[in-house]
């Protein structure tokens, strides 16, 4: 008999469930007991996966996920902390979350255009609760058992809806901040983002946090883009290296439709980004640039699938990685061209830069193409700093540390310099600069 | 003392013996011309007086400013005062072409105990230099040589060159790429940097720039040697009849 490749979850997590779900938010509305106790009934049937999971090949997250964690409580967190990660300019609305809670207290999403929502899943449970079954149950197909967990144990979220035409100046920031200070435990943080036809939103998501009790963030977010809606998603990483963080993400894009997502990963014991982009409709365009830094023991795995359902759609990958110590990152990314998907243009480039002979990348870029007139490429680089630049920078008369260190900073600045808040590509810089060794000496003003 | 002091230099790349006993005298203030068929080692050499990696010194030696050039990391050889303006400039995505240039000028202030440049003096002497040149401010702020047409990659060279003031240019064939306008303004820009103690030695193909930049002396390199040197009427008489009939060609 083939050896099991999923394991059940732990008895803890039923002991959780049943203890918990009467008191989980929208629990009075038999229609979402009953979805949860079905999303549960799933995690069942699917199994955590094992490293002999094809996709879990390279990241071994049951250690830290196998026992069911106590609900996270939000905390009074560090208000200079929380400040020091606003993004997005002053006008911009931000919703709060800490240790996953919704925080409105601190969030502030007053004076939205009409036609634009912010609400939160708490809320709705107390106002629209018969709403709450349809945004928080995943896709029939869902084959991930985190995604069901997530359905079965959520207890926050955002849902973010604008109407068609609404295109908000502000960007909306999303701030996770994980206070393991004092606890430790998981949270199920569950995020809808919808947009109505040419609708238009820069949305910025935060994840930061401090301290060192072991947090597990799973993260499910849903996106829908209307025809010729267009979504800026800028996403920072940073939560403390005692974190697990996990977000899974699937985009819709009908046609014409436009996402640009810029996702950077420097923080966390162990953090995996899955993203799924469909392009529904012709002529949807998906961009999306990555950039991961793990350090020390860190462990990043980016997880990619784009989907080209129809004709006439452009997409294009640019993820790097820059790897130390004894840190490992993964990527995987699959372009997938249906039959129907004529004349389309995927590109997808991973680039990875090792600093020490300890740090290790699996870099896995596959294509899958079943119509004939299409553009597609993909390569992937596992290297060092290239020496013809190092002599071009000493030649000029940088030291060689000091060459090393800006090359270095300039294999990530090349990502950074597509994001589009200011304010968050400063943060990320400063956090590239505090990752790249030496990165200290090298003067920060200037540096994207 | 000559600024600069060649003496039967050799090296080798890759295992193979390139530069095969140079010689070369340069005195501050001097402009000299290194011309030669392809692959006749004029770029070896330049790299070789830089200090790149992979280039092998087997014989001979360099003094700099009465200084042992070749024991020198390359960006001490900048610090002492050497620039290279290279033949194939090398693109940086993701730095600023102008955060590197003020890196770099203050790296060398720095290893000559000297303060750091004022950001205002600092723009200044820039937009200076990109006047001088005739190079847009737009190209500044992009990052080093990237989507740089090749021609604009020469400029730029010749802008850190007016930027970090060197005592001793050794341009690698930085006319090669410049049509005849930007050839003639980059050729004015190095005669405005000339003059003075700087001094320059300029690796090229045709004696069209020579027409701009008078050099003092010219030499002919071929096959590792430098075979023949003269006035500046050596390259004329060179762009008459090729390097044909120079002995060590055939050899
Ligand atoms: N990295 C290398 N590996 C192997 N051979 C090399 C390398 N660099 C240079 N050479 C060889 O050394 C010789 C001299 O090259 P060099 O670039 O110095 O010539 P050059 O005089 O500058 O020529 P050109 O006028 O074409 O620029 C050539 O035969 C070249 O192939
Ligand atoms: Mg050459």
């Amino acid at each position: 008999m083939a050896r099991a490749r999923t394991v059940l979850p732990d008895p803890s997590y039923e002991e959780l469930f049943t203890r918990a779900r009467n008191r989980l938010p929208g629990s009075q509305l038999p229609e979402l007991a009953e979805l949860r106790r079905q999303a549960w009934r799933r995690v069942c049937e699917i199994g955590l996966p094992t490293s002999r999971v094809e996709e879990w090949k390279y990241t071994s997250i049951l250690g830290r996920v196998q026992k069911a964690l106590p609900l996270l409580e939000a905390t009074a967190p560090p208000l200079e902390q929380l400040k020091a990660a606003f993004a997005g300019g002053v006008e911009a609305r931000r919703l709060i979350f800490v240790n996953g809670r919704l925080v409105p207290e601190l969030s502030h999403t007053g004076g939205l255009p009409d036609g634009m929502a912010i609400t939160s899943l708490e809320r709705l449970a107390a106002r629209q609760p018969e709403r709450l079954a349809a945004l928080t149950r995943p896709a029939e197909e869902e084959g991930s058992a985190f995604a069901w967990l997530n359905a079965a144990f959520w207890t926050s979220g955002a849902v973010v809806e604008l109407a068609a035409g609404v295109r908000p100046q502000a960007p909306l920031q999303l701030l996770f901040f994980q206070d393991a200070r004092e606890q430790a435990g998981m949270t199920h943080p569950r995020l809808v983002v919808r947009l109505g036809p040419g609708a238009r939103l820069h949305l910025i998501e935060s994840h930061l946090g401090e301290g060192e009790a072991g947090q597990w963030v799973n993260l499910v977010g849903a996106v829908e883009l209307g025809e010729g809606a267009e979504l800026v998603h800028e996403v920072m990483q940073a939560p403390p290296q005692s974190a697990t963080l996990l977000a899974r993400s699937r985009i819709q894009l009908a046609a014409g439709a436009r996402l640009v997502r810029n996702i950077a990963s420097l923080g966390g014991g162990l953090v995996r980004n899955e993203t799924e982009v469909h392009l529904c409709g012709s002529g949807a365009e998906a961009l999306l640039n990555g950039l991961y830094m793990p350090m020390e023991r860190e462990h990043v795995d980016q997880f990619v699938r784009v989907h080209h359902e129809q004709p006439g759609c452009h997409s294009d990958q640019f993820f790097k990685g820059i790897v130390g110590g004894k840190a490992r990152a993964v990527f995987a990314g699959r372009i997938m061209v249906y039959r129907d998907a004529q004349k389309t243009n995927a590109y997808q480039a991973n680039n990875n830069l090792l600093l020490s002979d300890e740090a290790e990348v699996d870099t896995k870029p596959e294509l899958e193409i079943f119509a004939d007139d299409v553009k597609c490429s993909h390569g992937a680089t596992v290297g060092a700093l290239d020496p013809s630049a190092l002599f071009y920078l000493r030649a000029r008369g940088l030291p060689q540390a000091v060459a090393e260190s800006l090359l270095t900073y300039a294999f990530a600045g090349e990502v950074l310099e597509r994001v589009v808040d200011p304010h968050l590509r400063g943060q990320m810089a400063r956090r590239v600069l505090d990752r790249v060794p030496g990165g200290g000496a090298l003067e920060a003003e200037g540096l994207v | 003392m000559a600024l600069l002091e060649i003496e039967d230099l050799r090296a080798r790349v890759e295992g193979k013996e390139i530069l095969k006993g140079v010689s070369l005298s340069l005195e501050a203030g001097e402009v000299h011309a290194i011309m030669g068929p392809n692959g006749s080692g004029k770029s070896t050499l330049a790299y070789v007086l830089a200090g790149r990696d992979g280039y092998e010194v087997t014989g001979g030696a360099v003094r700099f400013l009465g200084e042992d050039l070749l024991a020198m990391e390359p960006e001490e050889r900048a610090a002492a005062g050497l620039f290279l303006a290279m033949q194939y400039p090398v693109e940086i995505p993701g730095v600023s072409n102008m955060y590197f240039l003020r890196q770099a000028l203050n790296a060398l202030r720095k290893a000559r105990g000297e303060e750091e440049v004022k950001p205002g003096e600092f723009l200044k002497q820039v937009r200076a230099a990109a006047e001088l040149l005739g190079m847009p401010q737009e190209l500044l702020k992009r990052d080093i040589n990237v989507g740089f047409s090749g021609g604009e990659k020469k400029r730029n060279e010749i802008l850190q060159l007016a930027v970090l003031e060197p005592r001793l240019a050794v341009l690698d064939e930085t006319d090669s790429g410049l049509d005849i306008d930007a050839l003639k303004t980059v050729a004015q820009g190095v005669n405005r940097l000339r003059g003075g103690e700087r001094a320059f030695l300029i690796i090229t193909h045709y004696q069209r720039l020579l027409n701009h930049i008078v050099p003092d002396r010219v030499h002919v390199m071929v096959d590792g040697r430098i075979l023949r040197s003269g006035g500046k009427e050596l390259a004329l008489e060179l762009e008459e009849r090729g390097y044909e009939g120079f002995a060590g060609k055939a050899a």
